[in-house]
């Protein structure tokens, strides 16, 4: 069992050198033109707010002018990629119950990966729910089925043990086709949560994992943090178009669901939680893991260092 | 017709039928075109989540399914048309359904003919008629009469049912596993190439497997009884169709009447014995004796194998209306009438249905209440089969001795998802009425009502944070509150502050997920139990 413990694959490690040593080459040989947001030259991270405030917006036109408003698409996926999207797809509930991730976000993604010349593009969820049942109610079948997309669903021999090297996870199972992506997309949609708060971007990671899950929530702000600085996803999209503002994070019933019209584009894991808390009238520092996280290093929660953009269509 | 022909054709229809069969068995499942818009569907007032095959066509083909429901429930099953079918047939041909159709036979045909037991005149010896062939007219008896007085039994014995339960409990789910640990080993690997290999092969092998781990309770006392009666065939073929099966008694009995008559030319006969060794039946086809037009199967092996010519069937409308009696055996009868009057009222000894239901009988949603849902339940196993999460189990002895068999959710195998309405759908008998996911949600039904055991619940108990049941509650207002307080720490002086999750009875449906989830495994520290369910006035909670 001692070998099947892995941290990444030597081709992933490769895979990581080759990308520093092709951006160091490109900033060496380019290296007054302008890097992305960055005037002083040290890269930094990004975040951008899109609003839909006309009336009848088109959700997939949303997505595209954020994505825009960050540089494209082409930024963060390359010709033949494999991209990995995580979307919260836990619930057997219709999109309209605000339990999982609008299906046209998603799609609108999907289409925006495919169009910057990915190979593959995944859509990867561990449910609570029966995966049959989540794919088809939330409407990520039937994106799959217009995009071409792939539905991963989650079996046994798609996890594996690996070290999270986290502050309270050591060695837990992951759902390999998570890592096993050049680019990996976080696609949370932003809801109450009982213990957590709120449930975003981070506490999304939560179904990339299998094992005794339910145990995490014994010490939920750390397990959260641990995972998240384990995935380490290329860009978190938080999907706050609809939001359930109780009864979460499964909801139920259209009136736990408020329209915030609002997506969150973010390279900073932890400032895209932290702004999501605003769409809940909450402060960033009452979620604990968002807290935790900026204590930690994984990213800003204020955002004040973070180049910040707002779209509005 | 020609007898090599007609053999051929019966070798047809048995292999389509049992083809139908196992496909219907395998598709009966949550369907999976994930593709397909269920958004559109679950929104609309009376259509829910359905699979498109039919697959309870076999239980409708039945007429043991239709006749002990009727007995016992007064009410045609849905498809009853199609057993009455069956049987107007029956009064023509005889038990064609035994030699034609039934998949149960057609196993055991195959079982009992592919490496037979008996060698040479042995053969002849073991297909001579036995006075134990009384044995299934007993049976039928005893089951009918015990549906008539309220126990639908019928199902431990029905072949349909028996094969159904048999098949989908323990033979595929057993393979599967088998399978399953076999991709593991290979998926575990370091090699790729064995890797790549195991995925395709899961995915070629999931969908009739299923994707998890599938368990049933008795599964392998279920799986041994199969063997057990395929084995049977070893001491005489069609052991099982000769002398046990109630539906053959059934259709025996209506063969009284049948037109298609086996004729016998004694003069042509050299008594040869090809005849009987061939017979399924074991129904003296031979010239001599008293032919027995209630055992014969309509295999039409003894026309197909006689070098003589002597033998012949022929629709012989108009001689003797009748055909003699078939040989039940007064001791049959009686017996059968006896064991028929005291099975219900010894089952219902442990008052299981007159009294206190048992807390771990959870029926599935949209079960009738007790005495109905035992007047209709074939025990077949199809509920469970299709269950999403493999909550519905077979009880041992949860529903009493009478409800052996029957089904039950088991909230730490599966739950009852919020949205699912799948084995409503497909129950034969209606035991499980049909419902709508609007029905379920807005009625609601419930199945039961939860409990928290504060002595294991890690926040009652002072062991930290966790309130995963509340997370996963399914309601809309949820069913599992919390209240935040400060609780003696387990481990050491000091107070923990933590949310404390109860249960409002008025909003908790009884589908279990919260036990399925809670991190204290086995017993959880919430539990469901069946007080509270909507189908019992008997068992409801509140006011």
């Amino acid at each position: 069992m001692r070998d099947l413990i892995t941290g990444i694959t030597r081709r992933e490690s490769l895979k990581r050198l080759a990308r520093i040593g092709g951006l160091l080459s490109v900033c060496g040989i380019t290296g007054g033109v302008r890097a992305w947001g960055a005037e002083s030259g040290a890269p930094r991270g990004f975040l951008v707010e899109g609003v839909g405030t006309t009336p009848g917006y088109e959700v997939r036109a949303l997505v595209r002018k954020v994505f825009d408003e960050a540089g494209g698409m082409k930024r963060f996926v390359s010709r033949g990629d494999v991209v990995a999207l995580k979307p919260n797809l836990s619930w057997a509930r219709r999109p309209e119950l605000a339990a999982t991730t609008h299906p046209e976000v998603l799609e609108a993604v999907i289409q925006l990966c495919q169009d910057a010349g990915a190979k593959t593009v995944r859509i990867v969820d561990h449910t609570i729910h029966d995966a049959r049942r989540c794919f088809t109610l939330s409407g990520a079948g039937q994106v799959a089925q217009r995009t071409g997309a792939d539905l991963v669903f989650p079996r046994n021999s798609l996890m594996r043990d690996m070290r999270i090297q986290g502050e309270r996870l050591d060695v837990w199972p992951v759902f390999t086709p998570l890592v096993e992506a050049d680019c990996l997309i976080n696609l949370p949609i932003a809801k109450t949560h009982g213990l957590s708060t709120l449930t975003v971007g981070m506490k999304n990671w939560i179904g990339g994992v299998g094992g005794r899950r339910y145990a995490l929530h014994q010490d939920i702000h750390q397990t959260i943090v641990d995972l998240a600085q384990f995935f380490r996803p290329t860009l978190t999209l938080v999907d706050g178009i609809r939001v359930l503002i109780r009864n979460g994070p499964s909801g139920g019933s259209p009136e736990d669901v408020a329209a915030r019209d609002t997506l969150i584009l973010s390279d900073d894991p932890v400032a895209a939680d932290a702004r999501a808390a605003g769409l809940f009238n909450l402060d960033a520092a009452s979620v604990g893991a968002v807290r935790l996280a900026a204590q930690q290093g994984l990213g800003t929660a204020d955002g004040k260092t973070l180049d910040t953009r707002r779209v509005t269509l | 017709m020609k007898a090599r022909r007609l053999v051929r054709i019966r070798r047809i229809s048995q292999a389509v039928f049992l083809v139908l069969f196992l496909l219907f068995l395998v598709e009966s499942r949550l369907p999976q075109d994930i593709y397909q818009n269920y958004s559109l569907i679950v929104s609309e007032e009376d259509a829910g989540l359905h699979i498109d095959w039919p697959v309870s066509f076999f239980f409708e083909l039945d007429p043991l399914v239709a006749l002990s429901t009727l007995l016992s429930a007064r009410v045609l099953v849905e498809g009853a048309a199609w057993a009455a079918g069956i049987l107007v047939i029956t009064l023509v041909f005889g038990r064609f359904f035994c030699g034609f159709i039934c998949p149960f036979g057609t196993i055991h045909h195959l079982a009992g003919s592919i490496r037979p037991a008996q060698k040479g005149s042995q053969c002849i010896q073991a297909s001579r008629r036995t006075p134990f062939q009384r044995v299934k007219y007993f049976v039928l008896i005893a089951l009918l009469v015990s549906a008539v007085f309220g126990l639908n039994a019928a199902g431990w014995m029905d072949p349909i049912s028996f094969l159904f339960r048999s098949v989908s409990l323990a033979i595929l789910p057993g393979t599967g596993e088998l399978l399953k640990a076999g991709f593991n080993a290979l998926a575990q690997s370091d090699i790729k190439v064995l890797n790549l290999l195991s995925y395709g092969a899961e995915v070629l092998v999931a969908p009739v497997f299923g994707y998890g781990h599938t368990g049933f309770q008795t599964a392998a006392f279920i799986g041994f009884l199969f063997l057990f009666v395929l084995f049977l065939n070893r001491i005489r073929p069609r052991f099982w169709c000769r002398f046990l099966c109630p539906l053959g008694a059934l259709l025996g009995l209506f063969s009284r009447f049948r037109v298609l008559r086996l004729e016998k030319d004694e003069d042509a006969c050299t008594h040869c014995g090809r005849c009987t060794a061939h017979c399924q039946g074991a129904a003296s086809p031979e010239p001599g004796l008293p032919w027995q037009p209630a055992e014969c199967v309509l295999c039409f092996n003894c026309f197909d194998v006689c070098p003589e010519d002597a033998l012949h069937f022929r629709l012989a409308w108009q001689k003797p209306r009748l055909n003699p009696a078939p040989d039940m055996g007064r001791r049959a009868v009686l017996g059968g009438l006896l064991a028929g009057v005291s099975l219900p009222f010894l089952g219902r000894l442990d008052r299981r249905v007159t009294g206190v239901p048992d807390p771990r009988l959870i029926r599935p949603p949209g079960s009738l209440e007790e005495s109905a849902f035992l007047q209709r339940c074939q025990r077949c196993g199809l509920c469970m089969k299709v269950c999403p999460t493999n909550a519905i189990q077979p009880t041992l002895g949860e529903a009493g001795m009478a409800g052996f068999w029957t089904p039950r959710l088991d909230m730490v195998q599966g739950y009852c998802e919020y949205t699912c309405t799948l084995c409503t759908s497909v129950c034969p008998t209606g035991a499980i009425r049909k419902i709508t996911v609007r029905e379920k949600i807005e009625t609601p039904l419930r199945i039961g009502s939860a409990y928290v055991d504060r002595g294991r619940c890690l926040p009652w108990s002072g062991n930290g944070p966790c309130i995963v049941c509340e997370e996963h509650c399914p309601t809309s207002p949820k069913a599992i509150f919390f209240h935040e307080a400060s609780v003696p720490r387990a481990d050491g002086p000091g107070e923990a502050f933590v949310q404390l999750p109860s249960v409002d009875l008025k909003t908790c449906v009884g589908c279990g997920i919260c036990e399925n989830k809670c991190p204290v495994r086995g017993r959880p520290a919430i539990r469901v139990i069946s007080a509270g369910e909507t189908r019992s006035l008997e068992n409801r909670i509140l006011l």
